[in-house]
């Protein structure tokens, strides 16, 4: 291992050991802010899976946090433990991920974003219209939060490292996935489908799962945004959430294991520094997504990405300047 | 000397904390829709609140207090409203106001009531008052008070025994059409037709085709402003001529506005108005349009009323306590004749509900006239 990799090392170690414990002394505002990071970066980490590593569109992931959202509220005021919710969303979503995959098989681009964006309607329609099982409009309230291992999380700080263990546990996960043959299968797709199927990679299959996990983790996240908020209405999972996700994805750096996680920080952070401006805070958080974006289209981790690159090449350009002058030199 | 120098030092520091503390501004919170969905809604609220209190620092505040508040911006959405509202209630003000929408009023109150602070807020569900919260109050009438009202009217004075209904499918629509819809069970009106439609909606053809198949002999309308005056376009253009009914929005100046010649005729029951025949409430539109340079909504009286909801039941008390705010508003009735304030008498029961005169009004000739006052229910 280099020196770097330690440094690495030392840095991931830091930032768990500060999440961990300087919310310890937040009031509930402040971790109430930061359960919601944590819940909307597994929500992006699912886009990211979808769109930045497979590289398809999908305007449809705020509705399977809605879906998530939905199955837990259902379930867990009926009685039933977050775990089970937390399975059947799974289950749920990653069904529909994969169904609503179909049609990326036969559309790209931004004919897939029509498909997805007309499914997220679908969705918001449900869970608006069909009142005997998710009570309409009024919404669902008083969602109880869960016990963990005989743990109440009914109190902010517990319900936090809850939010923060799950994002743990998904980061890993997904962290393992892209290093697996499947990670490189979605982004050989992603880069060239034809050259992926002619290296035999079943393409189809591929692209039906990158939906179909994405969704999952989508529902995840959903499953924690309940009991979070502990009430759950139509509203929050139009369309306008799948535009934040991907607006997550992509300003964190789509493509980047930790884009969603910088990503979530400006969407779910940066409005509330800007609070202090008053009516003008959205203006200037728009204003500030808008010049990143003209400045890095790639998002923040494609500022990092191309800072580390020039310096490859500045110093492999350094050592062949030194090979050749030796060369002319030698005698 | 040293020792009478000491206790000089401590009396004037005490006497300068004392001081402080009669004049330290009382800290009140506001978390509504100023932008996002209800931005209307959010924004008039808010209006009314600063008006209330810059007229009332300007005569020198409550108990010699002056008011202070903070405004945060839930985006019409509920899961920020917690957000926003928890951050109000770290800081601990006096009472929180807001928000204006049911559904982040239903995911707030429970967070007030742990903390122990008075809400005063602008939603109008009928269940927000009945869940046994103390601390919740409203502004204006639930639906389950205003909606019975149009409904004894659309049985005794127009006579009518089948309504169709219009409502737009959010938690404010549909809030009334349950209850009315419960209402009209009790004088055996039927329901000719029950339309949903969407907020924003601009073509109403298809719904006002429906209404014309139906044959009502009235029909209800429980839709935005904007909305209703497309609907009332559209229902002259496929000459529907039977009675018009409507719940505050229906006749409001905006609806006249926007609807022209269409509006004539429309009536509705009216909790709140600025077109109301009080003094009052005449002197209050002046204020507000002077300083905002626009006509407010009966959303702009309700955060006025609520500074004023505060002011008086502080007065009352004789202190500033916040836990003890609650309780002395319960039951407590403010008449205009001792604080001018609130526009109207209003008695608040133990459920945090409001009791007050109420309209019926009818737009005549493009102006809203009052044709009927609805006495307060329990005198």
């Amino acid at each position: 291992m280099t020196a770097g990799k330690y440094l690495q090392i030392a840095f991931g170690v830091i930032v768990i050991a500060a999440l961990i414990v300087v919310p310890m002394n937040f009031n509930r505002y402040g971790l109430f802010i930061l359960s919601q990071w944590a819940v909307m970066t597994i929500a992006a980490m699912g886009l990211n899976l979808t769109l930045g590593y497979a590289g398809q569109v999908s305007l449809a992931q705020g509705a399977f946090v809605g879906i998530g959202a939905y199955a837990a509220a259902i379930m867990t005021s009926n009685g039933l433990p977050l775990i089970a919710a937390l399975g059947v969303a799974i289950v749920l979503c990653f069904a529909i991920g994969w169904i609503l995959g179909y049609p990326a098989l036969r559309v790209q681009h931004h004919y897939l974003a029509f498909v997805t964006l007309a499914f997220s309607t679908l969705a918001f329609l449900v869970f608006r219209n069909e009142d005997w099982l998710t009570k309409g409009i009024y919404g669902i309230s008083n969602i109880p939060r869960p016990e963990i291992f005989g743990f109440p999380t009914r109190r902010p700080l517990p319900f936090y490292y809850l939010c923060l263990g799950s994002l743990g546990i998904v980061s890993l996960a997904v962290w393992w996935l892209i290093r697996s043959p499947w990670g490189r299968a979605f982004v050989a797709l992603r880069e060239n489908p034809v050259r992926a199927l002619s290296l035999g990679i079943d393409t189809r299959r591929y692209t039906l799962m990158a939906f179909a996990i994405g969704s999952a983790l989508g529902g995840v996240a959903g499953t924690l945004y309940a009991p979070l908020t502990q009430y759950v209405d139509p509203v929050p999972f139009s369309l306008a959430l799948s535009l934040d996700l991907l607006m997550m994805v992509i300003v964190g750096g789509s493509g980047f294991f930790f884009g969603p996680f910088l990503g979530a920080m400006i969407a779910v952070l940066l409005p509330e520094w800007l609070r202090f401006t008053q009516g003008y805070y959205l203006m200037l958080y728009a204003v500030a997504v808008i010049l990143l974006l003209i400045y890095s289209p790639t998002g923040i981790l494609g500022i990092l990405d191309r800072y580390m690159a020039e310096r490859r090449t500045k110093a492999a350009s350094a050592l062949r300047a030194v090979a050749k002058s030796r060369l002319e030199t030698a005698p | 000397m040293k020792p009478v120098f000491l206790a000089s030092a401590l009396l004037a520091t005490i006497m300068t904390t004392a001081a402080f503390g009669q004049g330290a501004p009382i800290k009140l919170a506001n978390v509504a829709e100023l932008s996002g969905g209800g931005a209307t809604v959010g924004t008039n609220w808010k209006n009314g609140i600063d008006l209330a209190i810059e007229e009332i620092n300007a005569k020198g505040g409550v108990l010699g207090r002056k008011l202070e508040v903070t405004h945060a911006d839930s985006q019409s959405n509920p899961g920020v409203a917690r957000a926003q509202v928890q951050k109000a209630l770290d800081a601990e003000p006096y009472v929180l106001l807001g928000p204006g929408y049911s559904g982040s009023v239903k995911v707030t109150a429970p967070l007030a009531a742990e903390a122990g602070i008075t809400q005063i807020m602008g939603g109008e569900a009928a269940e927000l008052t009945q869940s046994g919260n103390r601390f919740l109050f409203r502004t204006s009438f639930g639906q389950q008070s205003s909606m019975p009202k149009v409904a004894k009217y659309i049985n005794d004075d127009l006579k009518a025994k089948s309504v169709a209904i219009v409502w737009v499918n959010n938690d404010f629509g549909k809030g009334g059409r349950d209850v009315i819809t419960k209402e009209f069970a009790k004088y055996n009106i039927k329901v000719a037709a029950d339309i949903s439609t969407e907020a924003g909606q601009a073509d109403f053809a298809a719904d006002v085709s429906k209404i014309k198949a139906a044959a009502p002999e009235a029909v209800f309308i429980y839709v935005n402003e904007e909305e209703s005056a497309r609907i009332l376009k559209e229902l002259k253009r496929q000459g529907i001529t039977v009675p018009l009914m409507g719940e505050t929005t229906l006749v409001g100046q905006k609806v006249i506005e926007l609807a022209g010649d269409a509006a004539n005729g429309a009536r509705g029951h009216v909790g709140l108005t600025t077109d109301a025949p009080v003094e009052l409430i005449k002197a209050f539109r002046d204020k507000f349009v002077k300083k905002y340079n626009y006509v407010p909504d009966h959303n702009g009286l309700k955060g006025w009323l609520a500074i004023y909801m505060i002011k008086a039941t502080t007065e009352k008390m004789g202190k500033v306590d916040s836990k003890g705010f609650a309780d002395a508003l319960h039951g407590f009735t403010i008449t205009a004749a001792k604080e001018p304030g609130i526009l109207m008498d209003a008695t608040f029961d133990a459920n945090g509900d409001i009791d007050r005169q109420g309209f019926l009004a009818e737009v005549v000739e493009g102006k809203q006239v009052i044709k009927q006052v609805l006495p307060k229910l329990n005198n």
